[in-house]
């Protein structure tokens, strides 16, 4: 539905968009993230043919060119801009009846499409009212039904939830997953949150270049690495002790690393990296030294962690050599206006999705345990650690 | 074509639906009416106070230049800054329907504002003093044609800025600087006499080649010459209709040229 290939945008001396390419499938959601001016609202600009091209290959939405045949990507497209735009003066049913009429659709159409729609985004009640006395949900929503009202094939929402409080955020959250299954939209967003809720596939871009490009399971296994083990347990005093059980355990087979964290009354934390999932290993190696174990788990980066290490560390991207110099405090500085999950509904995630992505037998428990691990060391914890202490 | 008529009717409906133009209308009606009713007291005739508040007084020229840059902000300037250009510049109509759309709804304002001279007119044949209707229907074209060239002046250069006040600032010098281009270049030309003499020998031959110019482009003359009198003059129709369609023009480009800069 939506084709750019090596699309460049530049305004006067600043680059914008450079060298972006990337495709949307009929019925799509996908996510657009990337910090604050990272050209997120130039792109879709482009996509509606707002904005021309400095240079692009192919830049096609529905099927048309968004320069040369302008009009009917306008027909194809709903887009509904940051700043949400809409004539203070008129009522909400003759803004409708305006965008109906722009769009060539008759009279006894619009009468039974405008009820439906503003029923759509549960604003039927408001029909009569001044647009310029809603408030500012209200106006995203009459915005949005705007944008529906011609029905178009391809949704492009900038930020459509920036300014809302919490509850309408969810809100238009469900209502934009709700349109994902007539249409393929294109939302951007800087709020992670609403990305891992709502869109199964993610673009990231960074200083106008494509940072990232696919679902978040995919983005988090290529770029995020492996997980690691959370493993925390009563291993004996602070010192020698937490030493000695980091030494066994990095000495299992496949570990990487073994850090040592942070430590809570008798138990200390570790956070073991390495190939696989390595839960088992640990957890027999635990059972063998009596350690109490409060906590054995596997850490997956979270997409929060990862966009943080893509966008603002500039790590692992394959354009990253082209960052200028200067690049540290504006990176800086949108760390601040990165809103990480400010009200993080964990609960609304959709179940069933593979968050991890384990296999546990490949390392199995069938392997000898005891083996590689080097005798000889007294019990250097278990239970009996409080009394070492 | 739709989607000029569409954009026009929305333009009204917006303009009638927000209280600037009715500020405008009735204050401008008012101090009309006033100054009409002081002139017919003051003179006893009829034609002449006619003429005074239709093209002949300080007060006519002085309420079309306010008045053009005041709607043109509203039309251009003031919906880039609230975002709704974007809506209307994504909508599937093109940018020279949106330019003509809102144009024509200021027209229609221009129309409503200049029809009080029909008021005037009918109060007078009321009173049993039949005025010449020919020569009011003349005035009011021409007052028509002369504020809609205004207007399109006033959208170029509201088309250049988002800041709301400074586009009408703009606008209103442009349209000074347009009425009063003639007279300006020929006190600038007196003075560079010496100088012109110098150059091309024949001061007064050029003198009067650029006058002669500048004469062909002034809407006072141009409006003196055939609305004024009562005439309708197709050349004076096309004059003003040129100028209109030059500006408009000016203004789709402008919009244009704002795609490419961002």
């Amino acid at each position: 539905m939506i084709e750019v290939a090596q699309l460049h945008r530049r305004f006067g001396p600043v680059v914008a968009v450079e060298d972006l390419s990337f495709r949307l499938e009929k019925g799509e959601v996908v996510g657009f993230l990337g910090p604050n001016g990272a050209g997120k609202t130039t792109v879709m600009r482009i996509l509606t043919g707002y904005l021309p091209a400095t240079s692009a290959e192919r830049v096609l939405v529905a099927g048309f060119d968004v320069l040369r045949q302008s009009m009917e990507v306008r027909r194809h497209i709903g887009y509904l801009p940051e700043a949400v735009p809409l004539y203070r003066e008129m009522r909400v049913r003759e803004m409708m009846r305006f965008q109906g009429r722009l769009h060539g659709m008759d009279r006894a159409t619009l009468g039974r499409r405008i009820p439906q729609v503003l029923e759509r985004v549960g604003v039927a009640d408001r029909e009569r009212q001044l647009v310029g006395k809603l408030s500012r949900g209200l106006k995203q929503r009459v915005g949005l039904a705007v944008a529906l009202l011609p029905d178009p094939p391809v949704l492009i929402l900038d930020e459509p939830t920036s300014g809302l409080d919490p509850l309408q955020r969810a809100e238009v959250r469900t209502l934009i997953r709700d349109l994902a299954r007539e249409h393929t939209v294109l939302l951007s967003t800087h709020i992670l949150a609403e990305v891992e809720s709502i869109c199964p596939r993610v673009i990231i871009l960074r200083e106008g270049r494509l940072a990232a490009d696919g679902t978040q399971e995919e983005l988090v296994r290529q770029l995020g690495g492996e997980g690691h083990v959370r493993f925390e347990a009563a291993v004996g005093n602070d010192g020698p002790d937490a030493a000695a059980a980091r030494e066994l355990l990095a000495s299992l087979p496949g570990v990487g690393a073994v850090e040592v964290g942070e430590r809570l009354g008798i138990h200390q934390a570790f956070d073991i990296r390495g190939s696989g999932d390595l839960r088992e290993d640990v957890g027999a190696l635990a059972v063998q030294r009596g350690w109490a174990v409060r906590e054995l788990s596997w850490r997956r980066p979270t997409l929060e962690e990862l966009f943080a290490r893509l966008v603002l560390g500039g790590e692992q991207l394959p354009t990253g050599a082209g960052a200028p110099a200067a690049a540290p405090n504006t990176r800086h500085r949108s760390v601040g206006e990165l809103e990480l999950a400010p009200d993080a509904p964990r609960e609304e995630r959709p179940a069933g999705r593979a968050i991890y992505s384990l296999n546990p037998f490949d390392q199995g428990a069938s392997r000898d345990l005891g083996k590689p691990m080097p005798g000889g060391q007294g019990d250097p914890g278990g239970p009996a650690g409080e009394c070492d202490a | 074509m739709r989607g000029t008529a569409v954009i026009c009717r929305r333009e009204l409906a917006g303009l009638f639906l927000s209280p600037l133009a009715w500020i405008l209308l009735f204050a401008s009606v008012l101090l009309n009416g006033f100054l009409f009713s002081y002139v017919l007291t003051k003179s006893r005739d009829v034609t002449a106070s006619l003429e005074y508040v239709f093209g002949d007084g300080l007060f006519f020229w002085g309420l079309m230049l306010v008045l053009a840059p005041l709607l043109a902000m509203r039309l251009l300037a003031e919906e880039t800054a609230s975002g709704t250009l974007e809506f209307l510049r994504t909508a599937p109509v093109s940018d020279v329907a949106v330019v003509l759309g809102k144009f024509l709804a200021g027209s229609v304002f221009m129309a409503v504002l200049w029809s009080s001279a029909f008021l005037y007119a009918g109060a007078l044949e009321l009173w049993g003093t039949s005025p010449d209707w020919g020569h009011v229907v003349t005035m009011f074209l021409g007052a028509l044609l002369a504020s809609s060239t205004f207007l399109a002046i006033s959208l170029v250069t509201s088309s250049l800025t988002n800041t709301p006040l400074l586009s009408a600032f703009l606008s209103l010098m442009a349209c000074v600087w347009w009425l009063i281009l003639p007279m300006l270049v020929a006190s600038l030309l007196a003075q560079m006499r010496g100088l012109l003499a110098t150059v091309f020998g024949n001061a007064r031959a050029v003198e009067g080649y650029v006058l002669a110019m500048l004469d062909r482009m002034s809407i006072f003359r141009h409006f003196g010459r055939s609305y004024f009198r009562g005439v309708l003059d197709t050349a004076e129709v096309v004059f003003f209709l040129t100028w209109i369609a030059f500006f408009l023009f000016l203004t789709t480009r402008a919009l244009e040229a704002r795609r490419w800069r961002g």
